[in-house]
């Protein structure tokens, strides 16, 4: 009984003794391991006389529950201080700048082409696409540009072969569409244009437009009006307002190129009006029953009003520090 | 347009201010650009669309303000009598004139009508200080009185002019008539033209004096020597001046306004204006008499327009009188003909007013646009949707920017390059703006390494990019013409941008490799291999490969060659791929299908072996997955080594490889069996040794 006694304030001095986990580790071991001193001690219960041997075992397993509580205790004391210990050693420095991850974007005409685009399907209009190297029939002859008339001065054209050129004007999709589909139709496309213009920060031989148009019983100027408010409130604000001017486009007739309020005043943005009834004639569709409206507008105007882009040169050259400030979009 | 307010004013009596004026013009269709002020007065500087030829004078638009303006406007004496003239429809008399000169019109349908006049002893002089003012506020040099008044009735009135030197013409004679071939005519320019049928000339009995409404010839010009005049005042048909002034590159202020058309009534009517005020700068009476001929003066042109019908198309409603007060402005001459249904006269300056529908642009023009209510589009509601290869592109655009590369945008115009596929010859430009943007592109390659170079000469050296766009191809130079859609990409410089924690890798094959292999995977296109290629120019030979789906070329990737590194000056390796788009858009996958997550553990497996370089990855993990059988679930290569003590020519790799049966837990004999199956496979084939 004594040595169990003698173990035991061994034993507590060893455990309150030890500095760290791993030093109360090996303590616990020696202690409480299978060859440890109780261990030992209860090898020797077999030669013990029979009426002692229960009051010996329990002994041994109070020290052993005594060893295990006192163990535990410390273990908590050493790991608070550890823990201390281990936070403290690390710190790092959390102002150092982080993993950089890749940070890139749509193109900002990209971008403006999926707004606008978003917004035209909201209201109804199918978009399909028209090649850029259009023949001459379907950029000025199908929409009533009588046989080199001036109206086509107006567009300088970049021409690849008689007959062939690149497009000046998205309008020229109407062509292709009109002897394809019978009213009601509400059609939209979008892409590139081409005039020859000398390039600047207003000018560029190339840009994007949008042309969309519909044709259905009733359509008016009212119906006009109100499409390009609802597109153009969903674009530039709530409030902004249309305004049409009396303006001339052959396929269109009457012909208006529309405003928008901005900044106190009125900002162009493109022509529109109702379908030219010689066109829809040309295509067998009854005047006198279906009417039609189209407008039209450049793409490279909107990311320049929205973002403020001073020089319509920047889209087309890619300087990626120029890009690069459209990640928030 | 150049308006001087006060020579307007000459025909329109108005009280608003210069800028309110221009206010009213330009919301009616005639866009005041700018509203000059000079010394001498103000400008109104007017665009006028090219349907309103009858706009290009000062008359014409003195004709549009009043109809404007209505009631607060007063036309005067000189508009009243000019009106009355161009509705004055008896012939004129030759009279004396028919003495001194004669016209013959050999060609009515290009000239419908020339009228001459005939001015003797004449002293050439500059012209009076007020001509010579109002010549100089619309922009137009002051020559001599005979040129200026010329010029003036022209301004004025909107008809071109052109005097003669009366004895420098042959036989007095003025004869019209399309260009014989061989014909050559020296203008007043200087420049000497050979002239063809079907160009319209005015001659003499015996050569061309003239290009009709164009310009005048040098020989026959008024000189300071000049005592006798012929002055011209003719019709021509549109488009034969358009065509002969571009054939001969020679734009006047008298084509400009001939192609756009000009009232043939004008003829007479400036052509007695002129004479008018040569004589009152001269003193010099012209000879009495006119030679006017007109074989045939157009008929009346008459319309109906419904009042209901334009309310319909305008969106808003009127009354009646409202409509009709503004078609008599515009001496559109509407008559009641039944219940809100009336006709108009159309004047012959109005050849723009053809159908109902122009009738209705010039009712809601003078009632104002602003009238137009905003109404939402009626009618039958539709589904809007985006085309489908819009829709394809933006999981293209989307994808490259997951994988952290940016989108650009390139011109679809450049110069042939090196960099276009083998064969193709690009689609060229016949009127290019610049010699370097003088073809199509027939592929994206040559867009993304000049985009690359623009952004390193700007000091921008980590390049990632891509873009979508057309390509433009030719058969024998022949139309139809081709306009594939392309995907390309480029890399360049260190794949991403260098941290203090992390080292950064110049970008390689298997950088752009890994971008390719992301695309694919997030198109879905599962059964994707790449071969070397080593037979495109553009591209290392041993640094490329085609890109297949199954049978399908998809585009072709690889390291630029080292002469086309060259030839473009680049300092760093560049790494590019392109793609056919409508390659990729078959073969992708068109949405997802769920796949039950598995319920029962994998086992992993390490396999590394020793095999000679020269057996092609895509051969060995081919053999690794047919050996394995179904249950090998993935098969990653997770390293590779060369160097001791791998023999030379060889290299070590490393697999991890992951079995799974979904119906029951495999055994360790079982997986083992494939390993010794896989490694056998693989022994035979490539003669692969185990490595430790």
């Amino acid at each position: 009984m004594e040595i169990i006694q003698s173990l035991l304030t061994e034993a507590q001095s060893a455990i309150h003794g030890t500095h760290s986990t791993t030093e109360l580790n090996g303590v616990e071991s020696h202690y409480l391991g299978r060859k440890g001193p109780l261990q030992e001690l209860m090898k020797q219960i077999g030669s013990l006389p029979n009426d002692q041997k229960p009051l010996f075992g329990q002994q041994i397993n109070q020290a052993r529950e005594q060893l295990a509580q006192w163990v535990s205790e410390r273990r908590e004391q050493l790991r608070g201080s550890e823990l201390t210990a281990q936070l403290q050693q690390e710190r790092i420095d959390p102002t150092l700048p982080g993993l950089p991850q890749p940070n890139t974007t749509l193109h900002p005409l990209t971008l403006t082409a999926k707004r606008v685009k978003a917004t035209l399907i909201g209201l109804g209009f199918e978009f399909v696409e028209g090649p850029e190297l259009e023949e001459f029939r379907y950029n000025f002859d199908a929409l009533n540009y009588p046989e080199d008339h001036p109206a086509m001065d107006e567009q300088n054209s970049f021409h690849v072969r008689e007959g062939w050129l690149m497009r000046t004007q998205m309008t020229a999709l109407q062509g292709r569409t009109y002897g394809r589909r019978k009213p009601p139709m509400r059609m939209a496309t979008i892409g590139r244009c081409f005039r020859k213009e000398n390039v600047d920060a207003t000018h560029h031989h190339t840009f994007h437009q949008v042309d969309a148009f519909m044709v259905d019983e009733g359509i008016s100027m009212a119906h006009l009006k109100g499409t390009i408010t609802l597109f153009a409130r969903q674009m530039f604000g709530a409030d902004v307002r249309v305004r049409f001017r009396p303006d001339f486009f052959p396929f269109v007739e009457p012909g208006v190129d529309f405003s928008i309020s901005w900044k106190g005043g009125w900002l162009e943005l493109g022509g529109a009006g109702l379908i030219h009834p010689t066109i829809l004639r040309n295509y067998g569709i009854d005047t006198e029953r279906y009417s039609g409206f189209a407008f039209g507008f450049g793409i490279e105007r909107i990311p320049m009003l929205q973002y403020g882009v001073d020089d319509l040169r920047l889209f087309l050259e890619n300087d990626l520090r120029f890009l690069k400030q459209f990640t928030t979009e | 347009m150049l308006i001087p307010i006060e020579w307007l004013k000459e025909f329109v009596q108005f009280d608003l201010d210069a800028d309110r004026l221009a206010e009213r013009l330009t919301m009616a269709g005639l866009e005041v650009e700018e509203v000059l002020r000079q010394p001498e007065g103000e400008v109104l500087s007017i665009y006028i669309t090219p349907n309103r030829g009858d706009c290009l004078s000062v008359f014409g638009i003195a004709r549009e303000v009043y109809a404007l303006l209505g009631d607060q406007c007063q036309r005067t004496p000189l508009y009243e009598r000019i009106a009355q003239a161009l509705n004055q429809r008896e012939p004129f008399e030759a009279g004396e004139a028919a003495q001194w000169a004669s016209v013959v019109i050999e060609d009515p349908a290009l000239c419908p009508r020339y009228a001459a006049r005939v001015i003797r002893g004449i002293k050439v002089a500059p012209s009076p200080a007020k001509f010579q003012r109002r010549l100089n506020l619309a922009d137009m040099r002051p020559i001599s009185n005979l040129v200026d008044a010329t010029n003036y009735v022209m301004l004025e009135l909107g008809q071109p002019l052109h005097a003669f030197d009366l004895e420098t013409l042959a036989d007095h004679q003025i004869v019209v008539r399309q260009a014989r071939e061989g014909e050559t005519i020296q203008t007043l320019d200087g420049n000497i033209h050979e002239v063809q049928p079907p160009m319209l000339m005015i001659c003499d009995s015996q050569k061309p004096v003239a290009v009709a409404g164009v310009m005048g010839g040098a020989e026959t010009e008024v000189s300071d020597r000049t005592v006798n005049l012929l002055l011209e005042s003719a019709h021509f048909d549109p488009l034969s001046v358009r065509r002969t002034a571009k054939t001969l590159d020679i734009r006047t202020e008298a084509s400009y306004r001939f192609e756009r058309h000009v009232d043939p009534r004008l003829v007479s009517v400036a052509l007695n204006r002129v004479c008018e005020l040569i004589e009152e700068m001269t003193g010099a009476p012209a000879v009495t008499g006119m030679i006017d001929v007109y074989p045939a003066p157009p008929p009346q042109r008459s319309l109906t327009v419904r009042m209901e019908r334009a309310e319909h198309l305008l969106g808003f409603s009127f009354d009646d009188s409202e409509a009709v007060a503004a078609l008599e402005r515009l001496e559109l001459r509407p008559t009641h003909q039944e219940a809100r249904i009336y006709q108009a006269q159309v004047p012959a300056h109005r050849q723009d007013i053809a159908l109902e529908e122009d009738l209705v642009e010039e009712i809601g023009r003078i009632l104002g646009y602003d009238r137009i209510p905003e109404a939402p589009p009626v009618g039958v509601s539709m589904q809007g949707r985006d085309s489908d290869l819009s829709q394809f592109l933006n999981r293209l655009r989307h994808a490259m920017l997951t994988a952290g590369l940016q989108e650009v945008v390139n011109s679809s115009f450049e110069q042939e390059s090196p960099l276009h596929p083998p064969g193709v010859q690009a689609v060229p430009i016949r009127n290019p703006m610049r010699p370097e943007l003088s073809v199509l592109r027939p592929c994206m390659l040559n867009s993304l390494v000049a985009t690359a170079d623009y952004n390193q000469r700007r000091g921008v050296q980590d390049i990632a990019i891509f873009e979508a766009g057309r390509t433009f191809r030719q058969t024998d130079g022949q139309p139809p013409y081709e306009e594939p859609v392309a995907f390309g990409l480029l890399l360049t410089g260190k794949w991403r941008a260098p941290h203090w924690q992390a080292s950064t890798q110049e970008v390689d094959f298997y950088a752009l490799k890994g971008c390719v292999e992301h695309l694919l995977a997030r198109l879905g296109i599962t059964l994707a291999h790449f071969e070397p290629l080593t037979d495109d120019p553009r591209f290392h030979p041993g640094r490329a490969a085609r890109v297949y789906s199954g049978d399908h070329l998809l585009g072709v990737m690889g390291e630029l060659h080292p002469e086309i590194m060259r030839a473009f000056d680049l300092k760093r390796r560049h790494f590019a791929a392109e793609f056919e788009v409508a390659a990729l858009q078959t073969t992708a996958a068109l949405g997802v299908r769920f796949q039950p997550l598995p319920k029962l553990p994998a086992v992993l497996r390490d396999l590394a072996i020793v095999v000679d370089q020269n057996a092609l990855y895509a051969d060995i993990e081919a053999t690794v997955r047919a050996a394995a059988g179904e249950w090998l679930e993935e098969c990653r290569l997770f390293d590779r080594y060369v160097g001791q003590p791998v023999p030379e020519g060889h290299h070590s790799l490393a697999f991890a490889l992951t079995f799974r049966n979904p119906r029951q837990t495999l055994t360790d004999e079982e997986v083992n069996e494939r390993m010794e199956a896989i490694f056998q496979a693989l022994e035979t084939r490539f003669q692969a040794q185990r490595r430790a």
